[in-house]
């Protein structure tokens, strides 16, 4: 046979179509994707067959990625706003303009008054930059990204319980697994690729549990879907695990050999009884004990969560009593088991191994440990910071507070992502400077007093982690348009401009990885050399491991035993009321990612967005006499916003649920902020809401309409209350 | 035309011989392993070919752009983006996309954006001399082997019995008149008349590889009949995630959508259009809001009617699928043909 040799794109001539295969920036399951490039653009995508998870296929966001990262609608220039007006500026004024100001940020209120908020839609070196910038350069370990708000509690809870906070097996388990218990995740909207290996699992004979207060896709073919009440999952987990116990269903050689804290937890689930647990949750008795008998006689149970998991005041403990029951049936350490968080951003997982959290360096190395501050210190040859680090929900109040002068934001959009929309326009009205790095003029661009162009995925080199822990190589297939550049460029200019240059001294995106390699015990073995003939490797990658990691915990764990932890349910921070009577909660749509600023710019995408976003059960609808596609107004004790409803059979009576991907009916207007005290992980998974119709003939207004007519309106109510 | 049958030694000599002429468009095999389509091949680039090379993305995308402007507008006149391109060979296109191309030639027979790619191209088929991984060409009457009328140029292998491989003989048949003009200057022998024969013959061997494949047959027959149960539809397009996958691998998928796309800078409109997804909810929506195809079994239906149905002979004289298996790899709810012919014989039987 034949076998040609490969084409190098250089060998060609400008004009013609060119594919690199690179990785897809959408959710965190890393699926291969084919761009394919004409006149220095990416005109249209390939799925790829060979790609160790992808295997050929792609979701309806993957597909329209060239939509998203189209130039027309990216931002060109640098741009500093004078006078209320962006006015363009070239890169040197740009960035001695911010070099400038942090200085004098630095020198007046010290280096915890300004912040760097990383991306995880950026790459591994992208990230390792910007922590390095905070630690190294700014002097301060505020730094954060979004994981925040969607899986910091697992890192914690998963840290405290097994040592380690990720996906503790792989994708490819989802086919050698007997059972596959879903929890709080709705993974074919959302890790759509992961959701269809289930469901073909599931066609070939595994057996399927879905737990889930929604009838998501997966809960229809499920064998079992136990729809429990909003926020009850701790009860739930810690039945299962009373009833395992009860039976005799646990794994008690695993137990005696790999774990500690049997007696405690023993005693404690006991006090969830078997009735009490199914009235708690609204669940039948005789469900709990089958999927408690599926999961843990199974020789394979593949346990898989989500935001239905993290997102909720009691986010850290919920992660532990999901622990708690893989750990009592010994469902981890072996193929086809495993307790495995479904990752949201494609790079939510390396934002966090690179160490952009306040609290820990690249590798989850401690930076509250002197050793560990003394090692990176040696190793970049200047001091580094030492006061413990803000969180962004910190530094947001801090700047309310009046003690948090600038921020820099890479890629994020918290003014529609984040909890509680009106708090967070506050906390970035009250910084001095807010930098935003992006692509185009996103909600929270437009607040700010200098915008720098980023360069997007398709427009650079670097490595991306999926859930997995599989880093896989970025490849670049077009130059960034107009002045956009790549986010670790513009960190180590800036450096530079603040007379620190030396301390970023990059040429490229792989010296970045070999410096970063060189400090971190899990990525010791790794090259791009190593990452480009392997299609990717999962991490920890080292002597001991050198071909990598598919499988963690095989022997032992990281703290040695595991650790079993008594867990309390925990009521939600706020339940429905008189005033407001019904439960709200979000979800993700297959088509759209995040703040839609990507996706909402195909035209395909953007038509299967609903003309209404709130979605509701036939009967409550009824009950309040509104037909579907109603326009109504939706309150809770922090904001209001204006949509349309939609039937939908997925809700139990009581609860909503609305997306988060829309900024003209953000669901941020209502979520509540309160907080996961270890993760300061905020509760947007439940909240108290209110509905009314709207008048017969008026249509809903979007979020801006709304608070420009509480504009006019406010002086007014403020006139007559002094008047009172 | 009569087809003239000649002997080509190598592969190589009826390249180098078509790069004088052509723009060379070659299945590659990349360094992730990837096999495509590319343009501009170097001339010493031998090419991919063959059961075992069917590209996941066909050479549909080459007529019929995944993305492309139609015309723009100015605030004053309407001026056409006419595809600027120079003539080209696509050298070892597979049956099955070779017919999906003749399928396509006739939906878009009156568009002038396909037209102008499609007359500007010479096609070169290649025989498959086994069934290739998902395969099921013969069923739908679109391989193995390449048919005179889909393309301008055939090569089938005529070398698969012998074992030393240094030696590699070809039966090249000039299927055109775009094919004969294309052969100007190159120097061949004519083929022994008993040659036609012979491959008709190698086509008998190659069939009897395939795998029974019965059950698409009579889930054709089902699906005709209108015997298949809505609830099944409705199973089915539960585990549909609306990704589009399927139509846009599928070679006779020619659904697209329009858009019009402002230029602040030039205060232009550009009107493009795109591959669209009858899987899509928004794909039949009506202005109004009515949509025909509300539900996701009746678009999962409706799809499969698509490339099943006897309705669709008399337009295009065939059925709208051409057995290349591609839905069956890259539909992530597990719906691809196979999947769903097996199940529609296996319930539609009980």
């Amino acid at each position: 046979m034949h076998e040609s040799a490969a084409v190098s794109p250089q060998n060609k001539p400008a004009m013609s179509k060119t594919i690199v295969n690179s990785i897809c920036p959408f959710c965190g399951v890393g699926c291969g994707i084919g761009l394919v490039t004409e006149k220095g653009q990416v005109t249209e995508v390939q799925a790829l067959r060979n790609h160790p998870i992808s295997q050929g296929q792609l979701c309806s966001k993957g597909w329209n990625t060239a939509f998203g990262i189209n130039p027309r609608d990216r931002i060109t220039h640098p741009l500093i706003k004078q006078e209320g007006q962006f006015v363009k500026v070239g890169w040197p004024q740009a960035l001695a303009h911010i070099a400038d100001k942090l200085t004098g940020y630095i020198r007046g209120y010290g280096a915890d008054s300004v912040g760097v908020i990383s991306s995880a839609r950026a790459t591994n070196e992208d990230n390792y930059a910007a922590q390095k910038f905070a630690r190294a350069v700014l002097k301060t370990n505020n730094i954060d990204h979004c994981a925040r708000i969607c899986h910091s509690p697992s890192v914690a809870g998963l840290k405290q319980t097994l040592g380690s906070g990720a996906m503790t097996n792989s994708i490819d388990d989802v086919d050698k697994a007997e059972v596959i218990l879903v929890i709080g995740a709705d993974p074919t909207e959302n890790h759509a690729i992961i959701g269809g290996r289930i469901m073909g699992a599931k066609l070939r004979g595994s057996k399927l549990i879905v737990i889930d207060p929604r009838v998501t896709r997966l809960a229809q073919v499920a064998d079992l879907h136990l729809q429990l009440k909003l926020g009850s999952n701790i009860a739930l987990l810690n039945g299962l695990v009373n009833i395992i116990l009860q039976q005799g269903w646990q794994n008690t050689e695993f137990l005696s050999k790999r774990c500690e804290g049997l007696v405690e937890l023993q005693a404690q689930v006991a006090n969830y009884p078997l009735d009490e647990v199914a009235k708690v949750c609204g669940v039948k008795g005789e469900d709990l004990v089958a999927a408690a008998k599926l999961y843990s006689q199974a020789n394979t149970a593949f346990l898989a969560y989500g935001m239905g998991i993290t997102q909720f005041v009691s986010g850290t403990n919920n992660v532990i009593a999901v622990s708690n029951l893989a750990l009592v049936c010994g469902q981890i350490g072996r193929q086809g088991t495993g307790i495995n968080p479904l990752r949201g951003q494609n790079n939510v997982q390396g934002a966090c191994d690179m160490g952009c959290l306040p609290n820990v360096y690249p590798d989850y190395q401690s930076a509250a440990d002197e050793r560990v501050r003394a090692k990176f210190a040696k190793a970049w040859h200047t001091l580094v910071a030492i006061e413990p680090g803000l969180t962004s929900l910190g530094m947001s109040n801090q700047a309310r507070k009046g003690k948090f002068r600038s921020q820099i934001i890479f890629g994020e959009d918290p003014v529609v992502t984040d909890p509680d929309q009106n708090k967070v326009a506050q906390g970035i009205k009250a910084l001095d400077m807010l930098v935003v790095v992006e692509l185009s003029m996103t909600e929270t661009a437009k607040m700010a007093d200098v915008v720098l162009p980023a360069a997007c995925f398709a427009e650079k080199e670097g490595t991306f982690t999926n859930c997995e822990r599989r880093v896989q190589l970025v490849r670049q297939a077009i130059a960034p348009p107009f002045e956009a550049k790549v986010d670790w460029k513009i960190l180590a200019e800036l450096a530079d401009f603040m007379g620190m240059g030396a301390l970023m001294p990059w040429q490229n995106s792989e010296q970045i990885f070999v410096e970063m390699a060189n400090l971190s015990p899990s990525f010791s073995g790794m090259s791009y050399a190593l990452l480009e003939q392997q299609q990717g490797v999962q991490w920890p990658c080292n002597e001991a491991q050198p071909m990598g990691s598919p499988c963690l915990h095989g022997h032992t764990f990281p703290i040695g035993k595991a650790r079993l932890i008594p867990v309390e349910q925990t009521p939600t921070a706020e339940s429905p009321d008189r005033q407001y009577p019904f439960w709200l909660t979000t979800n993700r749509l297959h088509y759209h990612y995040g703040c839609g600023s990507m996706t909402r710019q195909s035209p395909l995408l953007e038509r299967e967005t609903p003309d209404g976003l709130l979605f509701i059960h036939p009967q409550d609808a009824r009950d309040l006499g509104l037909v579907d596609h109603q326009a109504v107004g939706v309150r809770s004790r922090r904001g209001y916003l204006e949509t349309r409803i939609i039937y939908s059979e997925q809700l139990a009576p009581g609860l909503l649920s609305m997306p988060y991907h829309f900024k003209e009916a953000p669901s941020n207007q209502l979520t509540n902020d309160a907080m996961d005290l270890l993760t300061e992980m905020p509760e947007l998974k439940a909240c108290a809401v209110n509905l009314q119709a709207l008048d017969a003939n008026r249509q809903p207004r979007s979020i801006g309409e709304i608070i420009e007519a509480n504009q006019q309106i406010l002086p007014l109510v403020a006139g007559t209350r002094t008047a009172l | 035309m009569s087809n003239q049958l000649f002997v080509l030694n190598e592969l190589a000599l009826l390249q180098k011989h078509l790069a004088k002429h052509y723009e060379l468009y070659q299945i590659v095999r990349d360094p992730q392993g990837e096999e495509a389509w590319q343009e501009n091949v170097p001339v010493d680039t031998l090419p991919l070919y063959g059961e075992a090379h069917l590209p996941l993305a066909s050479a549909k995308g080459f007529f019929f752009a995944q993305n492309e402007g139609l015309y723009k507008f100015d605030g004053e006149t309407f001026t056409t983006i006419k595809p600027k391109l120079s003539p080209r060979a696509l050298f070892g296109v597979q049956a099955c996309d070779l017919t999906a191309i003749f399928y396509q030639d006739q939906f878009f027979k009156d568009d002038p954006y396909y037209q102008a790619r499609r007359e500007q191209s010479l096609l070169v088929g290649i025989d498959c001399s086994g069934p290739c991984e998902k395969g099921f060409c013969p069923i739908v009457n679109a391989g193995p082997q390449v048919a005179t009328d889909h393309a301008d140029l055939i090569l089938s292998n005529f070398n698969q019995e012998q074992q030393d491989g240094l030696e590699t003989t070809w039966l090249l048949i000039a299927a055109s008149n775009k094919g004969v003009d294309s052969l100007q200057g190159l120097k061949l022998e004519k083929a022994p008349d008993n040659w036609r024969h012979l491959r008709s013959e190698f086509k008998e061997q190659v069939l009897a590889k395939f795998a029974d494949f019965t059950y698409i047959n009579t889930s054709i027959e089902y699906i005709n009949d209108g015997l298949v149960p809505p609830e099944l539809w409705e199973e089915l397009s539960v585990r549909c995630l609306a990704c589009s996958g399927c139509t846009n691998l599928c070679p006779t998928c020619s659904c697209y959508a329009t858009s019009d796309q402002t230029d602040s800078e030039s205060n232009s409109q550009t009107t493009v259009r795109f591959w669209d997804s009858c899987q899509f909810d928004g794909f039949q929506r009506e202005a109004s809001g009515h949509n025909p195809s509300h539900l996701a079994a009746q678009r999962t239906e409706r799809f499969w009617f698509h490339k099943f149905s006897d309705d669709y002979l008399p337009e295009f004289g065939r059925y709208g699928c051409v057995g290349c298996g591609r839905c069956e790899q890259t539909c992530p709810g597990s719906i691809g043909v196979h999947t769903v012919m097996r199940k529609i014989e296996q319930q539609c039987c009980n």
